[in-house]
């Protein structure tokens, strides 16, 4: 399905990005295996994650190179986007991937928590697709598939940052395409749920002993363990994203967890008032629990104070 | 009339004009001391002036409210520590802090320079999260507290030429979904408001443009249309007055659309339709499945223009 096309995958060495990178050969696309090989929160560069993946790709008849660099500056993603284009002298698809989690409930988050999950994830989408969109403009062809999460669209405690980026990450992807469309290019997003080393964390594991421990086991009420869903499920979607025939799939995000893909809703109003002139505070205190806010429950209500 | 925020400390950042200001002034009608905080630059961030905020604290003064100016930038962590400490210094403690603050650096994404990127997000996307971070303990302590942020229709649906600033605003409803659910059980609760209003900040966009954009975007109600599209900047006021009042308690996470006295709660995103196998999908398959599926009815909000 994408035979003749040239695909940078960024956090391509391992998890979600790896299987993207591997079925984009399989379809017949040239890959630029863009991974910086650091630990999951972001230390320690190595190249050793992009080479595994570009030779398990040779190995299979495909065409992919390393490239170990950051997504994190704009030099960066210039130079993974340039890699693409100075090796097969056009790049048709961009699919960021790479990110780092530093988790943390925000009264204790470090300044340096919050700005390298931002660095990665948020500006890291934008330098890869600021460093692209030129030539794909030229070419009046693209496609851009960036990654949100659950984090931010729904809202997980303890990632204000990563919660803020994959939030960001989204209004960024229906802001581009509509900035992009008519140039024949798409951006969409995806919303992955999978077990990784970013999601299998010991603190995944402990909360889930502390649920059992509580009686609550979130499996036996026929929601999937996150470890059981592969990573490998999220790649065809973003194949067909990637693909030609998908040109008038534009500004939308997909929820992919395993085998099941759901079109995320964009916001929309579900309850209103109107007034000819301006509201009140008195009128307001009045009016919104019956209206906007009936039905309405706190995600987080206040911890009954203990006798 | 009854005053409902007496008693109350807030922190209200970029109060020195616009939204920002009718805030700081209703909420101290009601009774709060306010922070008025306004590092007074040009609205695409450049130069300083302490006069929009004096200006807009002698007003609640005149009016037998309290207030103290603050000037630092929401920006700088060090600098965002001291707009909360001026709260706990001048009046004791914190109670409501409105993110308000914010600048323009509108352009198309393939012109865009690496400087107008980060200026955005470092006003909005940062500057929400310091003012936040330093708020946080305080009334985590005290268990109590309103949190209000700043989203955008640009961020929640997309305007085009705003990359940076859709970014920032999507970025600032995933972070007051994830901060509500933190700091929720410490009977804290933290909401945005997505506000469509005539400022200094809008005047820059051709009036038609932006309501063929709302239109397209299935935005307007016939009243709202009707009632001129766009709210005056105080329309804002009383909701987020409402949101910091201890009645409002159980209004956690949730964002809110204001235009003029147009007031919608705005969904999540959320699933709208799902698509099932019990083994991986190939591409092929899904090619086929996708557009009687998932992408039915669903437009290219910009089709490819047609080649001549």
């Amino acid at each position: 399905m994408l035979e003749g096309r040239v695909a940078v995958v960024t956090g391509a060495g391992r998890g979600i990005g790896r299987g993207v990178a591997i079925l984009m050969a399989q379809h017949g696309a040239r890959v630029v295996v863009n991974d910086y090989g650091v630990s999951g929160d972001g230390r320690d560069p190595s190249s050793e994650p992009a080479n595994e993946v570009v030779a398990e790709i040779v190995k299979n008849g495909g065409e992919a190179i390393a490239v170990a660099d950051t997504v994190a500056t704009m030099d960066g993603g210039a130079r993974i986007v340039n890699a693409a284009i100075e090796k097969w002298g056009q790049l048709d698809i961009v699919v960021t991937c790479a990110g780092i989690l530093r988790d943390r409930m925000i009264f204790n988050m470090a300044e340096d928590e919050f700005d390298a999950v931002i660095a990665t994830h948020l500006k890291g989408t934008f330098s890869i697709v600021r460093a692209v969109v030129g030539h794909m403009r030229e070419r009046g062809y693209g496609r851009i598939i960036t990654f949100t999460s659950g984090a931010g669209l729904f809202g997980n405690p303890g990632q204000s940052n990563y919660g803020s980026a994959k939030s960001g990450i989204a209004g960024f992807t229906k802001v581009v395409s509509r900035d992009l469309g008519k140039y024949g290019i798409t951006c969409n997003s995806v919303s992955p749920v999978a077990g990784t080393r970013m999601t299998l964390t010991d603190a995944y594991f402990k909360a889930r002993e502390v649920r059992k421990a509580q009686g609550i086991v979130r499996e036996e009420r026929g929601v999937a363990s996150i470890e059981n869903l592969s990573p490998d499920d999220v790649a065809p979607m973003v194949v067909y994203l990637a693909s030609e025939g998908a040109g008038n799939v534009n500004g939308q995000i997909f929820l992919c967890a395993g085998p099941s893909y759901a079109l995320v809703s964009y916001p929309r109003p579900v309850a209103s008032i109107f007034k000819e002139s301006r509201w009140t505070v008195d009128e307001l205190l009045e009016t919104v629990p019956d209206t906007l806010m009936a039905g309405v429950a706190n995600p987080a209500p206040p911890r009954e104070e203990k006798a | 009339m009854k005053k409902h925020l007496e008693g109350k400390v807030a922190v209200v950042t970029g109060s020195g004009r616009g939204i920002g200001r009718g805030i700081a002034i209703l909420l101290a009608e009601q009774g709060a001391s306010v922070v008025v905080n306004d590092l007074g630059c040009s609205v695409d961030g450049a130069g300083q002036t302490a006069q929009q905020a004096d200006e807009v604290v002698n007003e609640i003064k005149a009016a037998g409210g309290k207030a103290v100016a603050n000037y630092d930038s929401v920006s700088e962590f060090a600098s965002a520590k001291n707009i909360i400490d001026t709260a706990v210094k001048s009046f004791g403690r914190l109670d409501i802090l409105v993110n308000v603050a914010g600048i323009l650096r509108d352009r198309m994404i393939f012109n865009m320079s690496e400087a107008e990127w980060d200026a955005v997000i470092a006003t909005h996307l940062k500057g929400t999260w310091n003012c936040t971070r330093h708020a946080a303990g305080i009334l985590r302590e005290q268990k109590s507290g309103r949190i209000i942020s700043f989203t955008s229709t640009s961020g929640l649906y997309g305007n085009p030429g705003q990359a940076n600033y859709g970014a920032a605003k999507d970025g600032i409803a995933g972070m007051t979904r994830v901060v509500a659910r933190e700091l929720g059980k410490y009977g804290i609760t933290v909401n945005a408001i997505a506000p469509v209003a005539q400022t200094r900040m809008i005047a820059s966009v051709p009036r038609d443009k932006q309501q063929a954009a709302q239109a397209s975007r299935g935005i307007v109600t016939p009243k709202a249309s009707a009632a001129s599209t766009i709210g005056e900047p105080d329309d804002v006021a009383p909701m987020v007055a409402y949101l910091a009042t201890d009645a409002a308690a159980g209004v956690n996470g949730q964002t809110f659309l204001v235009n003029g006295g147009l007031i919608a709660r705005v969904s999540d995103p959320a699933p709208a339709r799902t698509i099932v196998k019990r083994t991986r999908w190939e591409p092929e398959e899904l090619a086929a499945q996708f557009p009687r599926t998932l992408g039915l009815d669903v437009p290219n909000p910009a089709p490819p223009k047609p080649t001549a």
